[in-house]
């Protein structure tokens, strides 16, 4: 009789257990399939995760905005509103520290990174700064961008985000109109 | 049986100290102790090789397979979550022996952490090492109980450590707390305490007996936010609460290697006296006035209250001898603390008598218990002192001399007495 006690206990946590990932999981699905989608110009570099393993993390060009308000902590909470430039890209619209209720652009949760006094510029910590990869790949990633700037300008490597409600799924990062995973393939196959 | 336990057993009826009845029911009594004992090596492979398969599931997913689709690493996220899970149930259910449920509990441990690590790749979800590793944990936190699992318990010490650590110390940016951090503790301490209360002799009660007391040893200094002098004071009175918990009967009628809370405490205390016995701590809490109102300030005074409610406890149930100075150092220390004197010599003064009468009081228990490691003990923590007092004292390099020399001596010699003094021990009670 205990023991089926214990047992039924079990089941719940076994039902936490799925819940959790599977959650994880149906969050992430429901923003790639109806969240609008921004391209970030981006720059990656490769460390990597104990647990999760190689990724390539990602730095972004449009994360500073300007304002006069001076007064922002560092890892404080924010919410960014995104436009579109006039090539496509995103860029801050405007940053707060509230909801703002009748603004109708798309925004996300980011988190403040530091506050220029002298150029009057907040600057922001997106929160998908991780693009994860197959552990051969990952360096050769970062060496395709680097050469791939080095004859060319930041305007063909991005990231392909999808955002609904202030919650960001990082989809893809793209080097000249091809996703980096099949790109890095190319580069290794023709080496 | 243990053979060298037959062979003295042999010896004694061939001695004539004990009958031959005798002798073969202590036999029959070792003989039914070992039938129901687990086979302990047994309990040991089988969580050896959950550990090893959940780690190597956790790096083979780590490699991130780009060919697969992302329904087909979906299934391989849930995979071994499942086969865990059937193997936990399938344990419980039947009621199976420890071995099942210590080997089974492990993998499913591995399985949670392997799952959500993949699905953080397919949706290159970001997220700190730590926030992972907090959802990890909880989730596995009531398996300890359910299955009564050892290695649970310590996986779960391990990993609340390795998590405090990842939040709270850092290099680059400003440092945070990992106030989930008491969560975990407070999940793992009821487990210790049924262990202590059911098999305070097993070699695994031991085990937590040093890991528990390293854990919150190591992580003390993530609750440091600003006022580094506040640090020392909450490790002055952590350690003070292990000495004072590892001088209750409890831990204390025990075998030394097992008290990890007697040795770790003792240690840590001698380190913080021989570390503020120079004048640095001093000359900034001269010049800095303290914030009360701060968070290492209450840090520090819980874990003073906790310390000084073991010590009255102890006091109440008459456990202490009361010429060891050693209980009450956490409450000499915060006062000197707290009242600074204005100058830095006369803390510096009573610090450096603290650790003499400490390392002069240990000498004594050590002859008195005839005990060579705890004699070496205290002389040891006065040559540190005459060492350290090297540094900021100016003495003629003669003077330094003699007195290493002197010193040496006294090692040499108090041994020796020691030795001479337990060799004639020996023979009285031959005679």
């Amino acid at each position: 009789m205990k023991s089926l006690y214990i047992f039924i206990i079990f089941l719940i946590v076994a039902a936490a257990q799925l819940f959790v990932p599977a959650q994880m999981i149906l969050n992430r699905e429901d923003v790639l399939k109806t969240g609008m989608v921004f391209k970030f110009k981006t720059r990656p570099i490769d460390p990597e995760d104990p647990f999760r393993g190689k990724y390539i993390s990602l730095g972004f060009e449009a994360t500073s905005y300007n304002t006069m308000d001076s007064i922002w902590e560092r890892n404080q909470k924010v919410y960014a509103y995104l436009d579109i430039d006039s090539l496509g890209f995103a860029k801050i619209d405007k940053v707060s520290r509230e909801l703002l209720i009748d603004d109708d652009k798309d925004f996300l949760e980011v988190k403040v990174d530091r506050y220029d006094n002298y150029s009057n510029k907040l600057n922001i910590e997106y929160p998908f700064n991780r693009y994860y990869m197959e552990e051969t790949k990952a360096y050769d990633a970062e060496v395709a961008v680097r050469e791939n700037l080095r004859d060319s300008v930041l305007t063909n490597v991005y990231a392909l985000v999808h955002i609904k409600n202030g919650v960001s799924v990082l989809k893809d990062v793209i080097i000249n109109d091809m996703s980096i995973k099949d790109y890095v393939k190319r580069e290794l196959e023709s080496n | 049986m243990n053979s060298k336990i037959q062979s003295e057993i042999k010896e004694l009826v061939e001695q004539q100290v004990i009958s031959e009845g005798i002798a073969s029911k202590i036999e029959a009594y070792y003989q039914s102790k070992k039938d129901n004992a687990p086979n302990r090596l047994f309990t040991v492979f089988g969580v050896l090789g959950a550990l090893l398969v959940g780690l190597g599931i956790i790096l083979i997913l780590a490699h991130n397979w780009d060919d697969f689709s992302r329904s087909m690493k979906t299934f391989f996220a849930f995979f071994p979550l499942v086969i865990g899970h059937g193997f936990v149930g399938f344990s419980i259910l039947k009621n199976k022996t420890k071995v099942w449920k210590e080997a089974s509990g492990t993998f499913l441990f591995f399985a949670v952490g392997s799952s959500m690590s993949l699905i953080s790749q397919i949706y290159n979800i970001p997220g700190s090492v730590s926030s992972f590793l907090l959802t990890w944990i909880l989730l596995c936190a009531p398996l300890i109980y359910l299955l009564k699992s050892h290695m649970l318990a310590i996986l779960h010490i391990l990993f609340m450590t390795y998590y405090a650590t990842d939040y709270g110390y850092s290099f680059l940016s400003s440092s945070n707390t990992p106030w989930f951090y008491i969560l975990l503790l407070a999940l793992a301490v009821p487990y210790c305490l049924q262990l202590l209360k059911n098999n305070i002799d097993a070699n695994i009660t031991s085990i937590f007996n040093w890991l528990l007391p390293l854990s919150l040893i190591i992580v003390l200094g993530t609750f440091i936010v600003k006022i580094g002098e506040f640090g020392v004071l909450m490790y002055v009175c952590l350690f003070g609460l292990f000495y004072n918990i590892g001088k209750m009967p409890l831990f204390d009628n025990r075998k030394l290697r097992r008290n990890g809370y007697l040795i770790l405490g003792s240690l840590g205390t001698i380190y913080m006296l021989i570390i503020t016995s120079f004048d640095w701590l001093w000359k900034d809490r001269i010049k800095n006035t303290l914030d009360i109102n701060s968070q290492e300030f209450y840090v520090s005074l819980v874990l003073f209250l906790m310390a000084f409610g073991v010590l009255v406890y102890s006091y109440s149930k008459s456990w202490i001898k009361r010429y060891n100075l050693s209980h009450y150092i956490f409450v000499i220390f915060s006062v000197i603390f707290f009242i600074g004197f204005g100058n830095k010599f006369i803390p510096l003064t009573i610090i450096n008598l603290l650790i003499l009468i400490i390392a002069l009081i240990t000498i004594k228990i050590g002859a008195d218990k005839f005990h060579f490691g705890i004699l070496n003990y205290g002389l040891l923590i006065i040559a540190i002192l005459i060492v350290c007092r090297f540094f900021d004292t100016d003495m003629s390099f003669v003077l330094r001399g003699l007195l290493f020399v002197g010193f040496g001596l006294g090692f040499f010699l108090a041994n020796y007495l020691m030795l001479k003094k337990q060799k004639e021990r020996k023979l009285n009670v031959k005679n």
